[in-house]
């Protein structure tokens, strides 16, 4: 964003602000109530995530403002209103934050609730902030009600609101996840570790060999899928006139797209496994299998934007059909497929399920990738750390190992995103 | 010359013909060497094999505790991801601004790609370390780990689809209703909403599919223990799925203990490509509706 929006923005937000009748006691009131409710969601989510209690007197302090606040407005809207029938909740929800003000605080400091034979308690503190989270959302609720005189329009940013809410509470563990990755995996990321290979059980030692297998694996399932995938996306998209075959060739892409990762892996395992044994190859195919319905229908997306009329142009001036997909079609969906083809090859390269029982190996496998002999890969180092975390002391190792898997899976669908935004074609 | 480029032509045809038939051959395989190596488990056990009991020692291996964890965390996940990402869907494409939407959506769609591997690894390390002190447990391991996870793992496919579907709903439908006086979130709810359902329906069982079938993430903080719990409600309990059995012992197993292990995976297979399938039926319906009308 650019920084005169910004600016323009903000001093259009600053003018609002300074208008004489936006300072109404009414807005005002209604303004205070909704910050503090605020106040009381982000306390309620702290001592969520932190795990601690606020104690009795602040606990006390905070639902007694509150109900204060919500009286004053009942006693305003009551002296204002004409149809005071609307008005019952809310005096009976502020009655009840009054009492709970009282009663809260002397909860005792954990319900056990193994004498109903659950192996948990509720302890105190998260009895205490999911109520503060939901009286914070409920006095918002009645806040808007009483600003816009409990019209529709104040059920609109009541919804808003919440909406508002589960936004940042559906970014919070996204954001904690690549945070955290980065935070601990980052400092682990050293040249030693970039051209070591594995040693003492990953507690020292390197990675290069597992970087090497993935990358293998990935070239391996590029040259295999996308061959595949995009002739296949043709086919449907140019040749195909309908019909029970084309209905069927459809409906398997739909099941080996909905087919979990681990059953390709037991597939693997009956089939592949008893040709080849245990080696790269397999993990190539299986990886290839996974990642085909991706390429199939990202192309034919692709290949469906481009408009039924330059292939007549094309048709017109003579060209055959396969003249016309090679050089009007495929071009300017180009862009479009390698999309389809990059997001599919990150979703190859940290898929860990697959490839458990057919090849992957901890240690020991040859330094030149060899399509006949067991590989390493990061996916599958990763989950041997996590194994070994509390025998060694391999902690370290496993958040660099994380952040490196993390960035090539997350950079190879970056790049798919970009290219796709950079190159969209529009006809 | 006329004949030898119809020639040609047709062999191209076959050829991209051959290469799109390749989907076929891989899930004929798939099916097929599935389904023959679990049937000497559905031969011994018959319809028992839906019980609960899975002993090494005993040498049985009968799959029900693990059927009933993938219930149990599948449901739970879906209660935490389905009005989450239909809230946030609705977010995105009906009131976020355009700036908001252009950031909120990649960052979405990457989070998708974040292999399942890492969301297992944080969640044996901080999650299950939360857990432990929040509910008071003996340790965080437990079914209800399993369910915030792929709860959390669910989410971004449930928005992205959704939204898209969300965003296919004619303009016009939506004006109309402003015109006769609707505020916007009445439109969204009464307009908007309903007419999104079946595409919305999609994503929803899109995203029960990748909760039903993640292995990693689950098997890592699930406990793998074969056991119903003794209420089976009792969500703090240790469990195991139909995926992580598979993944914890494959490697090792023998005889029987195989075939039952191919019987999971036979089962996976028939609910997972059901759903897949499904929903993408769903979704091709919603496209032509609108691009029909």
């Amino acid at each position: 964003m650019e920084w005169s929006i910004v600016k323009n923005q903000l001093v259009s937000f600053l003018e609002q602000m300074m208008e004489k009748e936006k300072y109404t006691s009414k807005n005002v009131l209604a303004t205070i109530t909704i910050l503090y409710s605020l106040l009381l969601i982000s306390i309620g989510f702290i001592s969520t995530v932190l795990n601690v209690y606020i104690g009795d007197e602040l606990l006390r302090i905070l639902l007694l403002v509150m109900s204060l606040l919500l009286l004053v407005q009942c006693i305003v809207s009551f002296l204002k209103s004409k149809i005071r029938i609307r008005l019952v909740s809310m005096i009976i929800f502020t009655i009840l934050l009054l009492l709970s003000s009282y009663y809260l605080p002397t909860l005792p400091p954990s319900y056990d609730l193994r004498s109903y034979e659950m192996s948990a308690a509720l302890l105190k503190f998260l009895i205490v902030s999911l109520f503060l989270i939901i009286i914070g959302i409920l006095s918002v609720n009645y806040s808007f009600k009483f600003l816009y005189d409990f019209g529709r329009k104040s059920k609109q940013y009541a919804a808003y609101f919440i909406l508002f809410l589960s936004v940042i509470l559906v970014l919070y563990p996204l954001f904690i996840i690549v945070s955290t990755i980065i935070m601990n995996g980052a400092p682990g990321i050293t040249w030693d570790f970039l051209t070591e290979d594995v040693s003492r059980h990953g507690a020292e030692g390197g990675i290069v060999k597992n970087l090497i297998g993935t990358i293998s694996l990935i070239i391996g399932v590029a040259a295999f899928s996308l061959p595949l995938g995009i002739g296949a996306a043709v086919y449907l998209t140019e040749y195909a006139k309908g019909g029970i075959i084309v209905r069927i060739i459809r409906i398997a892409v739909d099941i080996l797209q909905g087919i979990p990762s681990i059953v390709f892996g037991l597939f693997a395992y009956a089939l592949l496994v008893s040709i080849f044994g245990f080696c790269l190859l397999n993990g190539i195919l299986v990886l290839t299998f996974l990642t085909l319905p991706i390429i199939i229908r990202t192309s034919e997306e692709a290949i469906l934007s481009v408009p039924k009329s330059i292939r007549e142009g094309s048709y017109a001036l003579g060209a055959s059909k396969w003249q016309t997909i090679k050089r009007i079609v495929l071009p300017p969906a180009l862009p479009g497929i390698i999309t389809g083809g990059v997001l599919g090859l990150g979703r190859a390269a940290g898929e860990t399920a697959p490839i458990l029982f057919l090849g992957a190996v901890f240690i020991g496998a040859p330094a030149v990738p060899d399509l006949f002999a067991p590989f390493q890969a990061l996916p599958y180092h990763l989950l041997q750390l996590i194994y070994y975390i509390g025998a060694y002391e391999v902690e370290q190792n496993a958040w660099a190992t994380a952040f490196l898997l993390l960035s090539i899976v997350l950079g190879l669908n970056a790049i798919a995103i970009i290219l796709r935004e950079k190159f969209r074609v529009e006809f | 010359m006329l004949l030898k480029r119809t020639i040609k032509e047709d062999l191209i045809k076959l050829f991209f013909f051959i290469l799109a038939a390749v989907s076929i051959f891989i899930v004929f395989f798939v099916i097929y060497f599935l389904f023959s190596e679990a049937l000497p488990a559905f031969q011994e056990y018959g319809f028992s094999i839906f019980e609960a009991e899975w002993s090494v020692p005993r040498e049985v291996y009968k799959i029900g505790a693990a059927l009933f964890g993938t219930a149990i965390v599948t449901i739970g996940a879906m209660i935490i991801a389905i009005p989450l990402g239909l809230v946030v869907a609705i977010f995105l494409s009906e009131i976020a601004p355009f700036h908001v939407r252009t950031v909120l959506k990649p960052v979405i769609e990457l989070l998708a790609g974040i292999p399942s591997i890492v969301y297992g690894f944080l969640g044996a390390t901080i999650l299950v370390q939360y857990l432990q002190p929040t509910f008071d447990l003996l340790k965080g391991i437990s079914l209800f780990a399993g369910s915030l996870i792929l709860g959390i793992m669910a989410l971004p496919i449930i928005i992205s689809i959704s939204d898209d579907a969300l965003k296919a709903v004619p303009r016009d439908l939506k004006e109309a209703s402003l015109a006769l006086g609707a505020t916007k979130w009445e439109t969204i709810k009464k307009i908007t909403f309903p007419t999104a359902i079946s595409g919305v329906s999609a994503a929803i069982i899109m995203g029960m599919g990748r909760a039903i079938g993640e292995t990693m993430a689950v098997s890592l903080v699930v406990g793998n223990i074969m056991q119903i719990p003794v209420p089976p409600f009792d969500i703090f309990e240790s469990g195991s799925t139909l995926t992580s059995i598979i993944a914890l012992e494959m490697g090792e197993a023998t005889g029987i203990q195989t075939y039952s292990l191919f019987a999971c995976g036979v089962i996976l297979f028939i609910i997972v490509g059901t759903m897949s399938v499904v929903s993408n039926i769903l979704k091709e319906r919603v496209e032509k509706k609108y691009k029909g009308g």
